[in-house]
């Protein structure tokens, strides 16, 4: 097909020297028709294939002659067969293949080849003594005939080899080489069919000089194990000896085949064509000839296309849209100068302020990007991170990600509170009385009660130092820097909540059990040796099990069996919420039981023994639910992983609950002095002791069972790194974090340590206990399932119980920032009162009263959210409407794609067999067709012809 | 890395860097306006720097033509430290090929043996692909550009559908704009080490096929990839190498 566009285009140039040669070829045809009737050799029989086949005809291949002709580098004997290989077909119409060797072959022999064009096929064997010796050539040419027209097609490819030297050839090279490891790919029938189908896109650039980059072809096709890899499987018989050899040779997976092809195929001096390229531009934009290119971007119509949809773009968008497309650098840098040029054009033309304000968008892009540098500085741990990533995939890496993103939510809490609250407390701080033991780290309380540490300490005095100095109302700055720090939290959980769903749940209702994932998802990030040999292995038996579980889709349970599953599932659902009511029971009781416990008794250590209850519950219970695997038997494993993470988060947020109930309606009601302060403690208290139990657990729990997989019960083995779990453990220490931020302000700070040991513990931990997960993990789709987890019931919850405390409850009367108000929110009262006694706060006191402190504004508010969700919700009905359409379109147009190249066949068909000799007049006419027509064509052929061979 | 002299221009970081960049005109009317900001090479050696600007815009005033290399721009996702890292790791492999000073942009090419031995691609089962689809000629040598290319694309930052373009031309063994059973075959044959037998092989490429394949043509063009990408959220975060 290609061929055929080309050979149109040909025409135009009449000063080709082979072109008048081939045209001799058309006349031949008869000729040859007539050496058919010849006694018969072998080869006799294929051509007749290639004969009847109206597309066979010398026209086709013509064009590749000036191509061939322009090979210097050919004379070589070996080469040469290989070369011929895969050429043969175009050869077999012998009057194409005469000229072509009188050009390339210097041999004398091929002189009287020259001047007996026609019969060399007939009878080639006696009369041409120096085509004998390439004996190579004639077998394979042989064999090409027995493929008929299919190998014919996919040829026709390669010989076009011209316009793409190195990329196209570099890449079809290993390709049939490598299929024959394959038995039967190459009777594939997409691999011609797609082979076809692009040319004739590469044929249209007029830019390419073909014959300029010939000379990379060669190259490979002389490579001496080519014939036998490539055309073995296909020919069989005569030929099994070197496949077999070539096929050992591939199964060893070794690169040295590689490498020497990739040194063969790649001469960098012979124009630049980069395989990427979409609309390959023209070799000489590459060497840096500007105008060429910007011709070459203006005369394209896609280019045109793109730079007037560029230029109206703010330069923001253009860059982006730029640095989007997917071209190489030195594209892009041309797209870009072009599209400069053009901008600048108007922009000459637009007045002196509108030049302002680019340089001004220029200071604030460039300002913008040394801020993203400086941002980017922080971020830590990036080699940690490769080696993570590199031993154990994309799936373990994402806890890590996870818990530094927890790291900076709670640096930027810390730096807030420190810098708003903490500081101006130390300027005004009284001198601590308390003594120090050291059991203080522990149990919180004692020396750290009269510290910056916790609520009760801080003053409600208006700080001021000098008389006339700037004052600072720690009240207001206290319930504000808490504030500004959970909407903060807020937004960014939001929003990252609102990206990841958008990343991964664009299309969330068709996801199947998808094997194209698993064959297109590769972790890149993976580089460690072991470790990719690791994941090749479970990935086929992923694949293995993939397959077995689709053959056996059909495999329904008995009644009987779906029965006791069920009740399975029952029970244990009943028991594990039994033992999450039983583990709430227990440690509420314990709690209040402990507090009277604790009045009566004076030792300081026995405030650790709630804590111990919670995070021994928090240890034992969710092992227990993994247990509950071996009863259940769920089918897939991700319903598995996502029942008991339900299980497990049920059970965190009921006990955290549970201590809120506590803390808020007993603690805080108790009228002991300095509630606030003693919540304080026992969320410190929770979170050392949780932070303590994880170290343990890893130090002594993951040691100990890798001691033991590998020592004594080696069928156990190295274990696996269970995600779930410890990322609900982060964010369990996350939610205690949050709760705690106002009657503890610095509890970001020590959750911040804690963080930054466990990361390093883990990461010594994984390194040396455990080994890269099995399964292929939904990583992406986890995380956001994790963050919403943090959002939702974490955050969510916090907010309310925050929320309960400022409105209702009474601050204790003799500490704290509030002392002596009647509620915590009574401060921002008063603050607004003083407000709008002053005549320059007035907009501060409007803006409360009729936007914060007014109910109407916020019915308002709420309607017309509810419009606009409802407006959105309509849309993107409509929307699913309209993709389930568009779907249905695809699917019809394929449809009538495939009828369409039916039809064309069938009138093909009809017509060869009326009137076979007009076909070559007609072949103008059959250019015109779709190349579909062709593929399916050939395709067929393929199929008829199969069984003959 | 603090005894390397190296020089790159201001300009040419910020071509390859994010959101940074000026057309010509903007840059000349913005130091013209009395701009005090210097073009500093990264890694010192500032008399260079003070020549190369003067040569710079001595250049510039000549011919504008002359110094196109400098007109700014950004194409990859990168700041300037990551770029200078990407590019002492390129130094790294050949240092005896690659020059230090950058500001004339040397033609030079890494070939792919020495690419390929990176700790990041060595044990990837389609480094040769990935050199191949990224390098300019594709045979695998590879410019700065191509290397800045190529871990721009398989960075962080880079969007869904730039990196479902490269994947898609990285499983495009062929390089024919499909991906067809052959390209499968090839990839599963990768993905697996052989471990698979002919016919599972066969299954898995068909199976595949059946999934994604909208159109029906047999074969998978860039929206079919496109399109089966959107259903593996995880690709965005597995399509990724990190330097």
């Amino acid at each position: 097909m290609s061929a055929f566009h080309r050979n149109s285009s040909y025409d135009g140039h009449g000063d080709y020297p082979g072109y008048s040669g081939s045209q001799n070829h058309t006349r031949s045809h008869l000729k040859t028709q007539d050496h058919l009737e010849l006694p018969g050799s072998l080869d006799n029989s294929g051509f007749h294939h290639l004969r009847s086949n109206p597309y066979s005809s010398g026209s086709r291949t013509n064009p590749d002659y000036p191509s061939s002709v322009a090979e210097a580098d050919y004379p070589g004997s070996l080469s040469n067969t290989g070369y011929r290989s895969p050429r043969s077909p175009s050869f077999s119409a012998h009057s194409r293949t005469r000229p072509d060797y009188h050009e390339s072959l210097p041999e004398p022999d091929y002189n009287d080849f020259q001047s007996d064009p026609y019969c060399s096929e007939s009878s080639p064997e006696p009369d041409y003594p120096g085509f004998q010796r390439h004996s190579g050539f004639a077998g394979i040419r042989r064999s090409t005939n027995y493929e008929g027209s299919r190998t014919n097609v996919g040829y026709l490819g390669s010989l076009k080899e011209p316009d793409y030297p190195g990329a196209r050839g570099s890449s079809d090279n290993p390709g049939p080489r490598a299929s024959s490891k394959l038995p039967g790919s190459r009777r594939d029938v997409g691999y011609t069919g797609s082979r076809i189908g692009s040319y004739p896109d590469n044929l249209g650039e007029p830019d390419y000089p073909g014959a300029d980059s010939q000379p990379n072809s060669p190259h490979f096709y002389g490579e001496p194990d080519y014939p036998d890899a490539e055309e073995g499987h296909s020919y069989g018989s005569s030929k099994l000896g070197p496949l077999r050899r070539s096929n050992g040779k591939n199964k060893d997976y070794t690169d040295s085949i590689e490498m020497a092809f990739m040194e063969m195929a790649g001469d960098p001096t012979n124009g630049y064509v980069n395989s990427a390229y979409e609309r390959g531009s023209s070799p000489v934009c590459a060497v840096g000839n500007l105008l060429l290119c910007e011709r070459d971007w203006h005369t394209s119509p896609q280019g045109q296309k793109l730079i007037s949809s560029l230029i109206p773009m703010t330069s923001r968008d253009r860059i982006k849209a730029i640095r989007n497309q997917p071209r190489t650098m030195q594209e892009k840098r041309e797209l870009r100068k072009i599209v400069d040029k053009e901008k600048s054009k108007q922009l000459l033309e637009a007045n002196c302020c509108a030049q302002c304000l680019s340089s001004l968008s220029l200071a604030y892009r460039r300002s913008k990007g040394n801020l993203s540098e400086l941002l980017n500085y922080i971020s830590f741990w990036q080699k940690t991170f490769k080696v993570i990533g590199g031993k154990f995939g994309t799936s373990v890496l994402s806890y890590f990600s996870f818990l530094r993103w927890l790291l900076k939510f709670n640096i930027f809490s810390f730096v807030m509170n420190f810098s708003f609250i903490i500081i101006p407390q130390f300027t005004v701080a009284e001198k601590n009385t308390l003594q120090f033991t050291g059991l203080e780290f522990f149990t919180g309380a004692g020396y750290f009660r009269d510290t910056v540490m916790y609520y009760g300490f801080y003053t409600n005095s208006t700080i001021q130092h000098g008389t006339s100095g700037p004052f600072y109302n720690m009240q207001l700055a206290y319930i504000f820097t808490i504030g500004a720090c959970l909407v903060v939290c807020f937004f960014s959980l939001l929003f990252s909540m609102a990206k990841y769903f958008r990343n991964n749940f664009i299309n969330p209702h068709i996801y199947s059990r998808g094997i194209a994932k698993l064959v297109f998802c590769w972790d890149f990030t993976v580089t460690h040796e072991k470790a990719v040999k690791l994941k090749q292995k479970n990935l086929s038996t992923e694949i293995r099990e993939n397959l077995s579980e689709i053959r056996q889709e059909n495999n329904r349970l008995t009644l009987n069996q779906q029965l006791t599953q069920f009740s399975a599932h029952v029970a244990a659902w009943l028991v594990s919420t039994g033992v999450a009511a039983a583990c709430c029971l227990a440690v509420y009781y314990l709690a209040e039981y402990n507090s009277e416990f604790l009045k009566t008794h004076r030792n300081p250590g026995a405030v650790l023994l709630l804590p111990f209850v919670v995070s021994c519950i928090n240890l034992v219970v969710p092992r227990f639910y993994s247990m509950f695997r071996l009863v259940e038997r769920y089918e897939v494993p991700r319903q598995e992983v996502y029942i008991l993470l339900i299980r497990n988060i049920l059970l965190k947020i009921s006990i955290v609950g549970i201590l809120c109930y506590y803390w808020l309606n007993i603690v805080a009601l108790s009228g002991e002095e300095c509630w606030e302060t003693l919540i304080g403690q026992d969320i410190y208290r929770l979170l050392l002791m949780d932070f303590v139990f994880s170290l343990a657990d890893s130090l002594l729990g993951e040691f100990l069972r890798r001691f033991i997989g590998t020592k004594f019960i080696t069928s156990l083995s190295l274990q696996e790194f269970d995600i779930a779990r410890n990322v609900l453990e982060l964010i369990y220490a996350q939610t205690l974090t949050w709760l705690g931020i106002f009657f503890c302000p610095l509890l970001p700070f020590i959750q911040m340590i804690t963080l930054f040991i466990m990361f390093y513990v883990k990461n010594i931990s994984l390194m040396m206990n455990f080994q890269p997960p099995s399964k292929a993990w939904r990583a992406s789709q986890m995380i956001t399932f994790f963050i919403f987890l943090l959002f939702f019931p974490s955050f969510t919850g916090v907010l309310c119980s925050l929320a309960i405390t400022i409105w209702r409850l009474k601050p204790s009367a003799d500490c704290g920032p509030f002392r002596g108000l009647p509620s915590f929110i009574e401060s921002i009262y008063s603050w607004i009162d003083t407000l709008s006694r002053r005549s320059g706060y007035l907009w501060v006191v409007w803006i409360y009263q009729n936007l914060i402190g007014s109910v109407h504004f916020f019915f308002i508010l709420t309607l017309i959210v509810l419009i606009i969700t409802y407006l959105y919700w309509q849309i993107t009905e409509g929307r699913k409407i309209m993709i389930r359409l568009l779907h249905e379109q695809i699917i019809n147009e394929g449809k009538d794609k495939m009828f369409l190249i039916e039809k064309l066949t069938k009138l093909q068909d009809m017509e060869k067999r009326a009137n076979p000799s007009a076909l070559i007049l007609e072949r103008r006419e059959v250019e015109v067709r779709p190349q579909l027509a062709w593929d399916l064509r050939l395709r067929r052929s393929m199929h008829e012809e199969n069984p003959e061979v | 890395m603090g005894n390397k002299q190296t020089v790159f221009t201001h300009e040419q970081l910020e071509e390859y860097q994010v959101g940074v960049g000026v057309s010509p005109e903007l840059a000349q009317l913005v130091w013209d306006a009395g701009s005090q900001e210097s073009p500093q090479s990264l890694v010192c050696d500032i008399r260079l720097s003070v020549w190369v600007w003067s040569d710079w815009r001595g250049k510039r005033r000549d011919n504008p033509e002359a110094s196109w290399f400098l007109s700014p721009q950004d194409c990859t996702f990168f700041t300037r430290k990551e770029i200078m890292r990407l590019f002492y790791r390129y130094q790294d492999l050949a240092p005896q090929l690659v020059p230090l000073d950058y500001t004339t942009c040397p033609e030079v090419k890494v070939p792919y043996e020495l690419i390929s031995s990176m700790p990041e691609l060595k044990d990837n089962p389609f480094r040769q692909r990935i050199a191949q689809v990224f390098s300019q000629d594709g045979d695998g040598h590879m410019t700065l550009e191509n290397f800045l290319d190529m871990f721009s694309v398989m960075s962080e930052m880079a969007p869904r559908d730039l990196k479902a373009y490269y994947a898609f031309k990285i499983y495009d063994f062929n390089n024919d704009d499909y991906i067809c059973a052959w390209d499968l075959e090839q990839t599963v044959t990768r993905l697996t080490r052989g471990e698979l037998s002919a016919e599972e092989v066969t299954l898995v490429c068909e199976k595949v096929l059946d999934e994604a394949d909208s159109d029906h043509d047999g074969r998978l063009s860039l929206e079919d990839f496109q399109n089966m990408i959107l259903r593996a959220p995880d690709f965005l975060s597995t399509f990724h190498i990190r330097i």
